[in-house]
């Protein structure tokens, strides 16, 4: 079923690999490490890679990395917990080898783990055997009950995952034991908006009881009357319930719940009693058909609190020792310890203009990294986690793709043909502004460049275009340059088709011995079908050199829509093998934002492409190249 | 003697004049000669000692025992250090962080290296780099002489960037490029990639020094390889560059061993 399994140590080291087909499991777990866990996409866990998927683990305690990967198209259930087993059984068993720092242990140990893999796969397989049958019936019969379930999940959102699954699984049980029963009281008491009678006799009949019990309770402690007033106060609901829809029941019923667990910690014993009192109550009365639907969900959310509440006792009790042992002894983080930091520097990202969608997968990417991960002495989470983000942040500006234009651009020339470069991007981002600046830096190194200008929509594009050539020209006059034209625009006035001006000028420049053609294109807008498709064509049939998407710095949440948007046009209305997409950025405007440079982060993330150039003023020497450092010192900057 | 000793300290503070008043006084307390006074002077003077001693013993050993193994992605660095370390073949895969271990040189007076095997995917090198450069005693740059004409711009740039910035260092590293994986029929020998690569150097000279500027302005010029207005030769450079072939791989697949002798003479020449 599986297709490998690979247990290998962060610094590239196979320790161990299982080899359930015989071809090599390298090639896609090197695709997964390049384009998941170096990229900082590290969010959820799993990545297809052609017609395998797989699934990863890491441990950052022991700096190894658990990947398992299998078809496609199977859904394997069991490969989650098989995961988190070998993790398990791995780290407890050769704890001594791996915990060195130094690589030579590594190198030395013999993982000889075969053995107990076949027989974690083979119990996890007969696991998932096992369960099938139950999962089945859960799904039929939690049809009905569904709903209240997972209302009640979703109003908890922050919940893990996990505890949401055990849940659903605890609540389906207990809907399959007695869920039938319900269901089938329940459905009338939905239809019919009045309560019916045998039901109302029911609740007059609980009224009783809730009565003398409440005698019960005042003779049994005759002290306060507010706590008797407590008692019908949280009895009061149950009266209105009897008259409200059942619906507003089951909101009544939470409200009590809140009453239920609340009483015991701000007030002594007696409550307590209280409380206990009012479950029986619930036990014993007959009308239960509102209350077994919600009994699971009681049940779970006093699980849920009564997972949350130790911890917070523990907080408050062993909170100054804590923050010295956090201080002084090492101790691996774990995720709640990072939770309230990861979110203090979600903000501060958001608030550097990042893209809030790319702010929280980095911090999801970075609490990945993080998580299980040996903090050396005197480090605190606070320090630990920015000094990661720092480092991926770094990792993220870092081009992957080599731009060196000039190289590129003599290689060209020495092939005796044009390099052509289209700009492209939304409107008003400047464009035009950067393509002249780029030119000017172009014929300053001594390479002729050629002009289109392929704006042939909006007014006065051609005109702006005309005003920098002759400006350029004037600044390197042919004379300076043994009679060659170095600047040339290339126009055909309005309202023509964009890609035949474009390929006109490619072959002028071939013929007239052109180094570079700049390509102008129209703005638009990323939700513009059909120029967007224009642009596309623009590009599938002239093939340029290098696509640059030209954005502005001040664009927040909207860089992520434009970048996705222009590079899946580009995308669909590419007959390639390999479609053309955008290869560099050029930020613009970068003058303008101060320190918030969060726009280079959100673009450098969606597409990993590099920013080539940055726009930073008006004149024509106003354009830099991007300091991965600096851009990352100002983000990070308070 | 222990005045004397206390007025060098002063000196060699030098804040002399500031401290005048509390140097007179100690003096009048050490010509009552105080015996806790000296006692406690001597001990403070002997643990300051102790700890710059310390310092200074360990900053050495530490900037000049690392071999750091560079290149590209797949040119066979973890493999290499695999081979270095225990002469075993291992599977790898794209390295994240640094794995670093002792390394015994093979010479008769059987000192010792660090070995670090940094990872060569683009968006790590140089972080790494940057991390790792001031401890270097030799930098290791191995290159994938099979597949080296299509990477030959990229390893050039890499390249670039590790001359330039064990240039700009104290001690200057030893510098060594391993063509590897001569195992494989078309790889490139050793004399022609030095010859592309000074080719190709040569033209990012260019290209490098015509490049925009940086954001912070602060930053100055870029160093200059070689000498200007000529072509340029790795001979030209104030560290040596050494060229040598290797296959980390070894002609007989998995279990025959590397044909890494090369290398491991020149680790113990530098050692």
């Amino acid at each position: 079923m599986l297709d490998f399994f690979t247990i290998f140590s962060k610094g590239g080291l196979v320790l161990w690999c299982f080899q359930g087909v015989s071809d090599s499991c390298t090639g896609p777990v090197n695709a997964l490490i390049r384009s998941v866990l170096l990229q900082e996409r590290g969010g959820n866990n799993s990545f297809t890679h052609e017609a395998l998927t797989l699934k990863y683990k890491l441990d950052n305690q022991f700096e190894l990395v658990f990947v398992v990967g299998f078809q496609k198209i199977l859904t394997l259930t069991y490969v989650d917990k098989l995961i988190d087993d070998v993790h398990r059984l791995f780290r407890d068993k050769y704890r001594t080898e791996i915990q060195q720092q130094s690589a030579l242990s590594l190198l030395n140990g013999t993982f000889d783990f075969q053995n107990d893999f076949l027989r974690l796969l083979r119990e996890a397989e007969e696991s998932s055997k096992i369960r099938a049958p139950t999962t089945m019936k859960k799904f039929e019969d939690s049809e009905k009950a569904k709903k209240p379930v997972r209302s009640m999940i979703e109003t908890r959102g922050e919940k893990p995952k996990e505890k949401a699954k055990n849940s659903k699984k605890k609540g389906a049980k207990k809907e399959g034991s007695d869920g039938p029963l319900a269901t089938s009281k329940a459905v009338p008491a939905e239809k019919s908006g009045l309560p019916v009678g045998p039901e109302n006799g029911v609740e007059l009949s609980k009224e009783e009881l809730i009565r003398r019990k409440r005698e019960e309770f005042i003779q049994k402690h005759g002290r306060g009357m507010e706590k008797s007033n407590k008692s019908t106060k949280s009895d009061a609901p149950k009266e209105k319930g009897k008259k409200a829809p059942r619906v507003w029941e089951l909101g009544g019923c939470a409200n009590k719940e809140v009453l239920d667990y609340s009483t015991p910690t701000t007030n002594g014993s007696p409550e307590a009693a209280l409380s206990e009192d009012i479950n029986l109550i619930r036990g014993t009365g007959p009308g239960g058909q509102l209350q077994d639907l919600d009994c699971s969900s009681s049940d779970d959310e006093g699980a849920a609190q009564n997972s949350t509440k130790p911890s917070a006792t523990k907080g408050t009790l062993g909170g100054m020792f804590g923050m010295l042992k956090g201080l002084v002894g090492s101790k691996s983080l774990s995720r709640e310890d990072m939770e309230s930091v990861l979110d203090k520097m979600r903000d501060h990202l958001i608030a550097k203009n990042v893209a809030a969608d790319i702010a929280v997968q980095l911090c999801e990417s970075v609490a990945n990294k993080l998580e299980g991960k040996v903090m050396g002495t005197f480090s605190t989470v606070t320090s630990t986690v920015k000094q990661a983000l720092q480092e991926s942040l770094v990792q993220i500006l870092q081009p992957q793709r080599r731009v060196d234009m000039l190289r590129d651009i003599m290689d060209a020339q020495r092939r005796q043909r044009p390099y052509v470069v289209t700009f492209c991007g939304v409107n008003g981002v400047g464009k035009s502004t950067n393509l002249a600046k780029i030119s000017f830096w172009l014929l300053e190194n001594g390479f002729s460049v050629l002009i289109a200008a392929c704006d042939t929509f909006r007014a006065g594009a051609v005109e702006q275009l005309r005003t920098h050539t002759r400006r350029l020209s004037a600044l390197h006059p042919p004379e300076k340059h043994g009679g060659r034209t170095m600047v040339q625009l290339f126009e055909k006035g309005y309202g023509k088709d964009a890609a035949g001006i474009a390929m006109e000028a490619i072959a002028f420049a071939r013929n007239q011995g052109f180094d570079v053609v700049l390509v102008d294109t129209a703005g638009r807008m990323q939700d513009n079908a059909p120029l967007m498709t224009a642009l596309a064509k623009l590009i599938t049939v002239n093939t340029p050199d290098l696509v640059l998407f030209v954005g502005e710095a001040l664009v927040g949440n909207e860089a992520v829509d434009q970048l996705v948007k222009f590079n899946r046009a580009l995308a669909d209305h590419s007959m390639a093998q390999t479609p053309r997409l955008i290869d560099g950025i050029v930020l613009t405007k970068f003058d303008t934002i101060d320190d918030k440079v969060g726009a280079a982060i959100s673009m450098t993330y969606i597409t990993s492409k590099p920013i080539v150039f940055v726009g930073t003023g008006q004149t024509y020497c106003d354009l830099r190249s991007l300091n991965a450092k600096a851009v990352v010192a100002a983000l990070m900057k308070a | 003697m222990a005045s004397a000793d206390l007025r060098r300290v002063a000196d060699g503070g030098g804040a002399g004049g500031t401290f005048q008043p509390y140097l007179d006084s100690l003096r009048q307390e050490l010509q009552q000669t105080d015996p806790t006074l000296l006692s406690v002077v001597v001990a403070v003077l002997a643990v300051l000692l102790t700890l710059v001693f310390w310092k200074l013993i360990r900053s050495r050993r530490s900037s000049q025992r690392a071999v750091l193994l560079v290149g590209l992605c797949d040119s066979g660095k973890t493999l290499l250090f695999v081979r270095l370390l225990t002469g075993l073949y291992r599977d790898t895969q794209t390295s994240i962080t640094d794995s670093s271990a002792v390394y015994r040189v093979n010479n008769n007076r059987g000192n010792s290296l660090t070995l670090i095997d940094l990872p060569g995917h683009e968006s790590l090198r140089l972080q790494f780099l940057e991390r790792f450069k001031s401890s270097a005693r030799a930098i290791v740059f191995v290159v994938d002489s099979a597949a080296f004409q299509r990477e030959v711009k990229d390893v050039a740039e890499f390249l670039y960037q590790v001359l330039i910035d064990s240039m700009g260092l104290k001690n200057t590293p030893s510098f060594l490029i391993a063509c590897n994986k001569q195992d494989i029929a078309m790889a490139k020998s050793a004399k022609l990639i030095q010859q592309q690569l000074e080719k190709e150097l040569n033209t990012l000279r260019v290209t490098r020094s015509a490049a925009p500027s940086t954001l912070d302005s602060s930053s100055t010029a870029p160093a200059q390889l070689g000498k200007k207005g000529k072509e340029f030769e790795f001979s030209q450079l104030a560290l040596k560059v050494e060229f040598l072939e290797c296959s980390a791989k070894g002609g007989r697949g998995d279990a025959g061993s590397a044909d890494i002798q090369d290398l491991e003479k020149w680790l113990a020449k530098i050692a």
